[in-house]
């Protein structure tokens, strides 16, 4: 029977295309994810859509339709707007101390012939840490009375503030999550500097350019995509900043760490307003789409190589 | 004098080359000192933990407060380092599985809806985990879930990244093989299996190993779903110590960090070629 299906579709198919007898394979192939996802994606994704329009709080089987009441409530709610400045504090010092940091790693490994593979492994191990491991790590380790502000302390006779000054906190955790992703963004540089042809350096050093200029004018225009994906990848991540300040500062000192994340952390499951977190959550995802958006907008150039 | 102007340029490159070398050299080390200062922090005596880098003697004590528990304190490390495993393998396994084949399906074989489906998986990609975390949540509150493993399982059982890799790659191997295979009477299975995996090894490789270090790494869903001591991971019951009656324990703290960290940095050093390769090819694709 198998075979009269299979010429069967051969001479509809015609001899240029491939049997299409397994057509229906695919489907079994593919339900365990489309099932999966339909329940544990799609089903929530709608939910949390409707719940934003509730007010509810979880554990009542009492639900009451709200309408905008809770996008309101987001709008009004200083906390939520501090989120945002928190989120952009940690932007403005996390995306340029990376950008160079992983451009100056990728522009020395470039450089270098031996150890390559221990330096990139050095730099990328701290992406490997758990991060409540490391947020731990450093917690202890940049506390008053730290190893570090010990030393700081012989040295310069004062002592850092890192995670208990409200002005210091939010560029401290800053730093730790650069430490954490200098690797990663370095062989994302790494390799978009390969991918730049030799020759063209060649041509511009038979005409005279230095160093600098060919710097400034071949790798970094060159380099958009890494440069495209690195902006766009530590925006994403500015947003969902949770572990750290869950652990080191717990949102504080003053509210000057408190990130979206943590902030709907705490409103839905320490005050169980679902439906306020929901509202909270789909403002920020639109948020987060906007500033990729425009970070995308602003840097993408199309490079022809 | 050309000859001069040639060695004075060399000198210079010879120069530059050290300074790299020292740069990177130093920056290595810095970027390593806090998995050092950890490790060592696990085994010295508490008092020197905030005041020396080097440690006068060394002990097990911390460890051995973390994994038999203290005089008060009994808290089930060595439980939650199985928990976590278990936890994480059993999702990998699922990503990987469900990946490969779907991943099959979408790369290699026609069907009516490929191209949709494969374009609703490129934007699964790119949509912030944020909105599920509350529904999912809801979810497996009304399924009876909280507090089990299963609850804390179900949450990532596939990686559409995981599966844009797989179709991408799979697209590259050639027809003939897939050809031969069928001719010998093998199925679609044994296709993925003894084909298309094997030869995808890097692929295969990386996500098995990015998506077991995010499982592994997992914290927020985790924290949510589990209340119970002997259910929680790693991460999980390294935080609740840490900010509950561990606060005083740095050591402590620090030997569960360890043990936390060791087998991700054993792992990336065992794959570090492949996990280099993924990085570059994600950060690619952006």
């Amino acid at each position: 029977m198998a075979t009269s299906i299979s010429a069967q579709e051969r001479v509809s198919a015609g001899p240029a295309k491939r049997p299409r007898r397994i057509h229906w394979i695919a489907y079994l192939l593919v339900a365990p994810y489309v099932i999966y996802n339909l329940v544990f994606w799609v089903y929530p994704f709608v939910w949390g859509l409707i719940i934003a329009f509730q007010e509810w709080n979880i554990v009542s089987p009492r639900k009451e339709w709200v309408g905008l009441g809770n996008f309101q409530q987001v709008v009004t709610n200083s906390q939520f707007w501090n989120a945002l400045w928190v989120t952009a504090k940690f932007w403005i010092v996390f995306l340029p101390a990376v950008t160079v940091a992983s451009l100056l790693l990728a522009l020395m490994l470039q450089r270098v012939s031996h150890f390559r593979g221990f330096y990139i492994a050095a730099y990328l191990a701290s992406y490997t840490m758990a991060g409540v491991a490391y947020s731990v790590v450093f917690m202890l380790l940049l506390s008053g009375n730290g190893l570090i502000n010990t030393w700081i302390w012989k040295l310069f006779h004062v002592r850092v503030p890192w995670f208990t000054d409200p002005r210091l906190a939010m560029i401290s955790i800053a730093m730790v999550v650069v430490w954490k992703f200098v690797g990663y963004y370095g062989l994302i540089f790494l390799a978009g500097l390969n991918a730049i042809p030799r020759e063209l350096y060649d041509a511009a050093a038979v005409d005279g350019a230095n160093a600098w200029q060919r710097f400034l004018h071949i790798t970094i225009p060159l380099l958009n995509p890494s440069f495209t994906v690195v902006f766009v990848f530590a925006t994403i991540l500015s947003y969902g900043i949770f572990t750290e300040p869950y652990l080191i500062t717990g949102g504080g000192p003053l509210g000057s760490t408190q990130t979206f994340m943590l902030l709907i952390y705490q409103k839905t499951f320490e005050n169980l307003e679902a439906g306020l977190g929901s509202a909270m959550a789909i403002s920020m995802a639109a948020l987060s789409f906007a500033s990729t958006g425009v970070v995308r907008r602003l840097i993408e150039r199309e490079v022809a190589l | 004098m050309i000859g001069s102007l040639v060695r004075s340029r060399k000198n210079r490159r010879h120069l530059t080359s050290v300074a790299i070398y020292a740069v990177l050299t130093a920056g290595a080390l810095f970027w390593l000192f806090p998995f050092v200062w950890m490790f060592l922090a696990s085994i010295k005596p508490t008092e020197e933990i905030y005041t020396r880098f080097w440690p006068t003697r060394l002990t097990l004590e911390h460890y051995r407060l973390v994994l038999q528990g203290g005089v008060a304190l009994q808290r089930p490390f060595l439980r939650a380092f199985f928990n976590t495993l278990f936890v994480a393998s059993v999702q990998t396994a699922a990503i990987v599985f469900i990946g490969a084949i779907t991943g099959y399906a979408l790369g290699r074989l026609e069907f009516r809806a490929r191209d949709a489906l494969f374009n609703a998986i490129l934007y699964q990609m790119i949509f912030p985990g944020i909105l599920f975390l509350i529904p999912t949540f809801l979810l497996v509150l009304r399924l009876n879930l909280i507090n089990t493993y299963a609850g804390m399982i179900v949450r990532f059982l596939t990686d559409a990244t995981g599966v844009f890799l797989f179709t991408q790659f799979f697209k590259t191997i050639p027809q003939d093989l897939i050809d031969a295979a069928r001719m010998d009477g093998a199925g679609e299975f044994t296709i993925i299996w003894r084909i298309m995996i094997p030869l995808s090894a890097s692929v295969t490789a990386f996500v098995a190993i990015f998506n077991f270090m995010a499982r592994w790494d997992e914290f927020l869903w985790n924290l949510i779903v589990v209340r119970d001591y002997d259910l929680m991971t790693l991460p999980v019951l390294l935080a609740v110590f840490t900010k509950g009656e561990y606060g005083d324990y740095p050591g402590a703290q620090m030997a569960a960090a360890t043990i936390l960290t060791l087998p991700i940095l054993l792992l990336f050093m065992l794959f570090r070629r492949y996990f280099e390769e993924g990085i570059v090819t994600t950060g690619l694709k952006g």
